[in-house]
């Protein structure tokens, strides 16, 4: 379909390298105005994908950081309660009737806006992207789902706030907790995997040019072959464009056997966990790297 | 790629809309959460997306469908088994199913095969293909779907069916899992010691004449229970019938601690008491996700011992452990740590799902260097086994 793959170089120009499938997705996603749930390890390019899509869009991405005891206050809106009090301050010799004097205290002048209303009172489609909504609570989860199902926000003082643009929603999740059924029913879906082969390689080739050609291929493979061990974490794709940029930062041009011991010294870029790192002797990473 | 025979052209429409509205119905079937809505949203996506190739319309559909990751991996199976003519889901499913089936090793695969082949019956509307591929199946594997359930292999049960009858052995052993008594007592309703200090007591508002006898008995406690399941790769078509096994005796008994071990041991109680069984199944699925490999029960157990064994045996506790015995690792640490078990819990009690299998001796390392440590080596391959060795496992806790 020629729209996919008008989609994908749009990607690809951006330094995101799309599969066809997610690149469906959203498509189907921009169509049917739904929001896009991303799964999948860390490391895998979740939160790319919204940064792409705003990037291939010369959309603003407008980021909601999700956290345990995340409120409507960080999420939503918040009055600016100093400007308040210095406004009540200035206007206690104002001879205008409070009523109207009241009205003006809770006016937009004095709203903070927090990253959910500044998405729908965007002028332009923006991208809003809520990272990892697994780590907030259920209750949020609800309010977030009133939101992506009308795209409209009622603040008490003000009134209803309408979208004038409804945003390209992405959510992403680490699966810490089970979502709700209702957002998931809400959502489209995609469940991102550690990349194969030829998409790492693809990756590494747009992100670090100067590795392109020998180095790059090694590296993947040497990356590919650490996944299929066990390890309490996997390296992700920012791992490995971590460690290539570390490669060549020390002007390790190739990866053999011999040189393990330099290879040892960048792992650090690679591997996370203190467990796994006691795994990754000279001789493990000789032997991976000379199949490699 | 659909594969009706060509109606009239003005009927089309309507055939293609049923039929790509049935695929909601058909994965519902299989345990989707679709509803209603979805159709409509199929109908939109294949406007929007065209429904003349075949990949896009598979994409977007999974997109639009799909929920959780477990939907994510089934779903490419189904979106097969549903559009594609019968003559190429037939090919699938007959690769499928060529696995050897009595190799430990593709047990699993051939399980699954099987397990899909009930998934693809169950739903309506399916093709004839896959139906008629189902008889040969089962023909392959020298079964009749009417063999009685009690000695069916678990792979092969009705979810629900199978449910049932877990739950009513789970009821059944929880009733007859006979309480220790405790040298402590404790008042009774009724019983064969006088509690004479607390008949005194109640003799005051009587004025001194004990009219209202108290008594006491011993105390008595159900043992706690402890299960280690081995989910590895030579267990995997056994390990799903055990952690429906868990869950039922989790809902029966308030005492039960559930670890599954692999290459690593984890605590599964939080997932299977889960309300939903679906996300209990998927909350297992996660914590199990990626640990493909040998099994270590010795460095499981030693794990154990080592970060719950203090918090979680005592006196009172029987140790189950679920396990083929088939171990990479050291048969002398899973000596070790087995003997190290026993001498803290009251009893350990190893069920091995493969001992009543004819030719089958437990001669692996693992199993020669368990078995002197264990209170009682059971088979528990499936229900009818499991019933039948309970009076031996309750005879055992006592």
């Amino acid at each position: 379909m020629p729209e996919i793959i008008a989609l994908q170089r749009q990607f690809e120009a951006v330094g995101y390298v799309a599969e066809p499938a997610l690149a469906a997705a959203l498509l189907l996603m921009l169509k049917l105005d739904r929001p896009l749930l991303v799964e999948g390890d860390a490391g895998v390019g979740k939160t790319e994908i919204a940064k792409a899509l705003a990037a291939a869009r010369g959309a603003r991405l407008i980021r909601l950081q999700c956290y345990e005891g995340l409120d409507v206050h960080a999420a939503m809106y918040e009055w600016n309660y100093q400007r308040q009090l210095l406004a009540i301050k200035l206007l206690e010799n104002d001879e205008r009737p409070t009523a109207v004097k009241e009205q003006d205290i809770f006016s937009e002048r004095y709203l903070l806006k927090r990253p959910l209303l500044e998405a729908i009172s965007c002028a332009e489609q923006p991208v809003l992207l809520i990272d990892e909504v697994d780590r907030a609570d259920e209750a949020f989860e609800a309010y977030l789902l009133e939101l992506l199902s009308d795209f409209q926000m009622s603040i008490p003082e003000l009134g209803t706030v309408r979208a004038v643009t409804k945003p390209l929603v992405v959510i992403t999740s680490n699966g810490t907790r089970e979502l709700s059924d209702a957002l998931r029913r809400r959502c489209l879906y995609q469940y991102i995997d550690y990349p194969t082969f030829a998409k790492e390689l693809a990756i590494v080739e747009i992100r670090a040019p100067q590795a392109a050609g020998h180095l790059a291929r090694q590296v993947v493979d040497f990356v590919q072959s650490v996944r299929r061990l066990e390890l309490q974490k996997k390296p992700g794709i920012a791992e490995t464009l971590d460690w290539t940029a570390a490669l060549l930062r020390l002007g390790i041009a190739t990866i053999n056997d011999d040189g393990a011991e330099r290879i040892l010294d960048t792992l650090s870029a690679l591997i996370k966990t203190r467990g796994d790192r006691a795994g990754f002797t000279r001789e493990v990473v000789a032997r991976i790297a000379a199949t490699c | 790629m659909l594969t009706h025979a060509s109606p009239p052209a003005a009927e089309l429409g309507t055939v293609l809309r049923a039929r790509l509205t049935g695929f909601t119905g058909f994965l519902r079937a299989n345990g989707f959460g679709v509803g209603g809505a979805d159709a409509v949203g199929v109908l939109d996506t294949s406007q929007h997306m065209g429904i003349l190739d075949p990949q896009v319309l598979h994409w977007s559909l999974k997109a639009l469908l799909c929920g959780r990751g477990d939907d994510w991996r089934r779903f490419d199976r189904l979106f097969d088994a549903y559009f594609l003519p019968p003559n190429k889901s037939l090919f699938a499913q007959s690769n499928f199913g060529a696995a050897g089936t009595r190799d430990a090793a593709d047990a699993c695969d051939a399980a699954g095969a099987r397990r899909d082949a009930a998934e693809f019956e169950a739903a309506p509307g399916t093709d004839q293909g896959v139906a008629g591929e189902l008889d040969a199946d089962s023909a392959r594997h020298g079964a009749s779907r009417e063999e009685s359930l009690a000695s069916t292999d678990f792979g092969e049960l009705n979810q629900a069916q199978q449910a049932y009858e877990i739950e009513t052995l789970m009821r059944h052993f929880a009733k007859r899992l006979k309480r220790l008594r405790l040298r402590r007592e404790t008042a009774y309703h009724h019983g064969r010691r006088l509690d004479l200090q607390a008949t005194i007591r109640r003799s005051v508002s009587c004025g001194g004449t004990p009219i209202r006898l108290a008594w006491k008995e011993y105390r008595r406690v159900r043992p706690r229970l402890v299960l280690l399941v081995d989910v590895s790769r030579s267990m995997r078509l056994y390990s799903f019938f055990y952690m429906r096994l868990a869950r039922a005796l989790c809902a029966e008994l308030a005492d039960v601690r559930c670890f599954i071990f692999h290459t690593r041991l984890t605590d599964v109680g939080a997932a299977l008491s889960d309300p939903d069984p679906w996300r209990a199944q998927e909350r297992l699925h996660l914590l199990a996700i990626g640990w493909a490999g040998g099994t270590r029960i010795g460095e499981c157990l030693r794990d154990f011992n080592r970060d719950h064994g203090a918090r979680l045996i005592h006196s009172r506790t029987a140790v189950i452990v679920v396990s083929d015995g088939y171990d990479t690792g050291e048969p002398t640490l899973l000596a070790q740590s087995l003997a190290a078990l026993r001498r803290r819990a009251r009893r350990v009690v190893w069920l091995n799902p493969l001992l009543n299998q004819r030719g089958y001796t437990p001669e692996s390392r693992g199993m020669q260097a368990a078995m002197p440590h264990v209170d009682l080596l059971a088979p528990g391959a499936d229900l009818a086994s499991i019933e039948r060795v309970l009076p031996r496992i309750l005879e055992t806790l006592r």
